[in-house]
């Protein structure tokens, strides 16, 4: 008994030091969210705009039976806007109730990693950049910055402040266009 | 428990819930023998299950009762309200032992003899010494109901401690049947058959899909038919879910009877738009704040009988339940002609309760004041029975409505009234709406606020379109409008910079704005289901809700009266809403509003507002004939057409002369009801919207199948078709 005990800690002890993230765009950068706070990843989908809103909501869209609010990662990122059809993730948090959707240019794939890959923020990042990444994975191919579902929730964003004001200052619901 | 008794007890409830209503309604029509039949087959039923059940106690007490009626029922009694009130307490009794048996599975011999003294007042009312058996246990009662006289007062007394029980019974009524009826829903079996239907017929889609593949040439038929068979069926199970609003009235007749006759009142409800439909579990939300209100109305609003003739207004007091769709959001108005609130003792309160300064309160209008009584220190009952004679835990109804997301408003004119407004979001509700597009967008308008459309072609743009500084106005039958520009309002990009095509402008109201919305182009209207929006979304404060089109795009709802403020638009002031007031009263009056239009040359013709879908103006070309009969095709499907007064030969004739020729049709019928099919017709001109009174059927109009109503004043020929259908809805009304 003892003895598979010990094996079963083993096991956990495995599995909290790896983590499957999955992989998305948004520009030249690359991004990971933890897989179990992703719902469903939707691909492309015709989002509705909505005037008056907040700079960062992308949109809504409909989703089984919900209308869904959405996050544009470009726009909280302070990137030009996708021109190409863009990528809906549901995400679901669990603490909030609330769900709502992340744009993104592209979905990649699911890795695996391990958590002592995970480097924290550095010390010189910007107060935007502090809100949304929550460290970086040193990869292969560079670096893949992880983001916290949590975090990117609409109303979270607006409570924040730091996205409220539009870099182009217009009513325009549309993002940043610089 | 059984299902057998579960069911029992869901079924006897609902007889009980039915003899309820009818009994206050005996009341007022006590020769009535359908309502005495009514009330007698509940408590058979009751009795006749219960003996099979084995439920001695219920049994007695139903059979009791049921000898009572069957006296009623056969004449040899008068309806009194003695009577009334010893049947609502047998009603209870009933109640009281079905909650019984629902808890605890018995019905509780223990405190059988509880009944006894109902019993042998019920007997007693039957005009009979109550058995010897009943007697010996019941002393105290039968020593002084051995005379007549007495007999009497023992009733009346019995009478007085119901009324003073009244309020709590109600409201442990009110819990008992939320326990009851979360748990069953009550559905029309044509409604249960058609989702039967559209189930069957999602599987053969399913099999058919099965068995072909994506590649296959029927598959694209295949999909689509997926497609409506599941919005079909999405929307069948979304009505099952909606309940009228009549099902929470119908307690209301009897709580009002015995509030009235505890607090010395004479007091009638009166209910309109019981079949406005809300979603189940927002009817339960506000069924205590609502009741709340109701009670406020009879126990504060209205004064006693000699008070009220004193003020020059009938002794008999009235409370009106009303309910309907309004931008968005389903109200329910509770008013009554009571005295109104008096403002200065309000206002006296609040600053001695330190809820305003002195300061603050000189400087409050009339409006801000009433809000005072939503406090939380305004809610104690000896504040406000001495004070302002209202307001009673009015703290606990706007909290109640509000965590369901709704408010309340509260409306009071010394001496006339108070009215009591709970608007609930519409979360799931059905709405009709109209879908507009703008600035490359679609959005929806409730129909509600919708007063009337507008064509403004582009050549006659700088004739009817006017401007005082930068605001536009439109001159609509010599009365400005304000003109709002949904894409420049929203800041979105014009759809076409080419504005050949013209506008269109909605004529809105809402809040006692009135504006035109300037839209691109109109679409279809739309029966939608409101999905509510995120909380970031909702801060905007522009739209009240989104909503998945037909076509599977997201539309947004626009909220018509915060569009209204946000654009600027303010209320109309006291003296115009008089005049709206009036117009009102004339709707209220005639009940109908009426196209008025010209087919016959110099004669007016109308028809009932509500029955023209959609006037059309369409190319000559486009009408097509077959056998004869003139035919449209309009949006898929062939209309056929009317020409009461000839008026297409002209138009041909007109054509051959090489003119370019339209004809206006009426498309008539309501789509959204079954089994009636629409119909265009084609007339001259068209006049008018008025309200209008409709006439005895005079010898004239009868000949020709036609009604004749007064519109503004004005002969008008209704057409008979509709006009009978029209006079059905008004005694409805009535």
């Amino acid at each position: 008994m003892r003895m598979m005990d010990c094996d079963k800690v083993d096991e956990i002890q495995e599995e909290n030091d790896t983590v499957s993230l999955c992989s998305l765009h948004a520009g030249t950068e690359t991004f990971g969210i933890d897989t179990r706070k992703i719902r469903e990843v939707l691909g492309e989908r015709d989002l509705q705009r909505v005037p008056m809103s907040p700079p960062f909501i992308a949109g809504v869209v409909p989703y089984r039976g919900e209308v869904l609010t959405t996050v544009n990662l470009r726009a909280l990122l302070g990137m030009e806007e996708h021109l190409e059809r863009c990528c809906v993730l549901v995400m679901e948090d669990d603490e909030a109730a609330e769900r709502f959707g992340l744009v993104v240019d592209s979905v990649g794939g699911v890795v695996t990693v391990s958590q002592r890959m995970l480097e924290a923020n550095p010390c010189t990042l910007e107060a935007r950049g502090r809100w949304l990444f929550a460290g970086a994975y040193k990869m292969a191919n560079g670096l893949m910055v992880q983001l916290d579902p949590q975090k990117l929730c609409p109303s979270r964003l607006s409570e924040t402040g730091l996205f409220r004001k539009s870099v182009n200052g217009g009513m325009d619901a549309s993002p940043d266009r610089r | 428990m059984d299902d057998l008794t579960k069911e029992f007890i869901a079924e006897s409830q609902e007889g009980l819930d039915r003899m309820e209503r009818c009994l206050t309604e005996l009341e007022m029509r006590p020769d009535d023998a359908g309502l005495l039949g009514e009330i007698f087959r509940a408590v058979h039923t009751i009795k006749g299950t219960t003996g099979f059940l084995g439920f001695d106690r219920l049994e007695k007490l139903a059979h009791a009762g049921e000898h009572l009626l069957g006296s009623l029922r056969d004449g040899r009694l008068a309806v009194t309200s003695e009577l009334i009130s010893g049947l609502l307490r047998l009603m209870d009794g009933l109640r009281a032992i079905l909650l019984l048996i629902e808890e605890t599975g018995g019905e509780g011999t223990r405190s059988g003899d509880e009944d006894g003294e109902l019993i042998a007042e019920l007997a007693l009312l039957n005009g009979e010494i109550p058995p010897a058996q009943i007697e010996s246990e019941l002393l105290h009662t039968v020593v002084d109901t051995g005379e007549p006289a007495a007999s009497v007062r023992s009733a009346e007394q019995a009478a007085k401690i119901s009324g003073a029980s009244g309020p709590p019974s109600a409201a442990a009524n009110s819990e008992r049947n939320g326990a009851a009826s979360d748990k069953t829903l009550r559905i029309d079996v044509d409604v249960l058959n058609r989702m039967m239907n559209l189930v069957g017929e999602l599987v053969l889609t399913r099999n058919q899909m099965l068995q072909s593949d994506m590649a296959a040439a029927n598959f694209p038929e295949l999909a689509r038919r997926l497609d409506s068979v599941t919005a079909d069926l999405r929307e069948t199970v979304m009505q099952a879910r909606m309940q009228p609003v009549g099902n929470l009235f119908g307690k209301f007749p009897r709580m009002v009877r015995d509030l009235a006759r505890t607090c010395g009142r004479d007091v009638r409800i009166e209910f309109t738009g019981q079949d406005t439909g809300l979603d189940k579990s927002l009817l339960e939300a506000i069924k205590d704040p609502l009741t709340h209100a109701v009670r406020n109305a009879v126990d504060h609003g209205i004064e006693s009988p000699a008070d009220r003739v004193l003020a020059g207004k009938a002794a008999e007091g009235c409370v009106r339940l009303r309910a309907f769709h309004q931008s968005g959001s389903v109200v329910i108005e509770v008013a009554d002609d009571g005295a109104g609130i008096p403002m200065e003792r309000v206002l006296k309160k609040a600053i001695e309760r330190n809820l305003v300064s002195e300061e603050q309160a000189a400087g409050m209008t009339e409006r801000e004041a009433l809000q005072l009584i939503f406090l939380p220190g305004f809610s104690t009952a000896s504040a406000v029975t001495t004070v302002s004679g209202r307001g009673v835990g009015m703290d606990v109804v706007r909290a109640n409505v509000e965590k369901v997301g709704g408010s309340v408003e509260v409306e009071s004119r010394r001496g006339q009234g108070t009215t009591l407004r709970l608007r609930v979001p519409l979360t799931l509700a059905i709405v009709p709406s109209l879908v507009v597009r703008s600035g490359g967008q679609s959005f929806a308008l409730p129909q509600s606020a919708l007063v009337e459309l507008v064509d403004i072609p582009q050549k006659e743009f700088a004739r009817v379109v006017q401007r005082i500084g930068s605001a536009e106005l439109y001159r609509l039958r010599e009365h400005l409008l304000p003109m709002v520009w949904l894409d420049r309002m929203l800041g979105l990009a014009p759809d076409s910079p080419d504005t050949s095509q013209g506008h269109y402008m909605a004529v809105l109201e809402a809040d006692g704005c009135r504006y035109g919305l300037v839209v691109d182009d109109l679409m279809s209207p739309e029966e939608i289901v409101v999905k509510p929006l995120s909380p970031v979304l909702r801060e905007i404060g522009l739209f009240s809700g989104a909503t998945v089109l037909g076509n599977g795009t997201l539309a947004l709802i626009l909220d018509v009266g915060a569009t209204a403020s946000r654009a600027g638009v303010k209320p109309i002031e006291e003296q115009t809403v008089g005049i709206g007031a009036g117009e009102a009263a004339i709707q209220e009056v005639a009940g109908e509003l009426f196209l008025v239009f010209e087919d016959r040359a110099r004669e007016r013709t109308a028809l009932p507002l509500d029955m023209v879908e959609r006037i059309e103006s369409v190319p000559l070309e486009r009408i097509e004939y077959a056998g004869g009969r003139p035919l449209m095709q309009y949006r898929g499907e062939l209309l056929p057409l009317k020409d009461h007064g000839n008026v297409l030969p002209e138009l041909e004739t007109a054509r051959a002369e090489g003119a370019e020729v339209l004809a206006t049709v009426l498309i008539c019928g309501d789509a959204g009801r079954a089994g009636e099919q629409r119909m265009g017709m084609v007339v001259r001109q068209v006049l008018d919207v008025s309200a209008g009174t409709l006439l005895d059927r005079g010898a004239i109009g009868d000949e020709q199948g036609m009604d004749i109503a007064l519109v503004k004043e004005k002969l008008t020929l209704v057409r008979r078709e509709f006009g009978a259908k029209a006079t059905a809805a008004w005694q409805e009304v009535a």
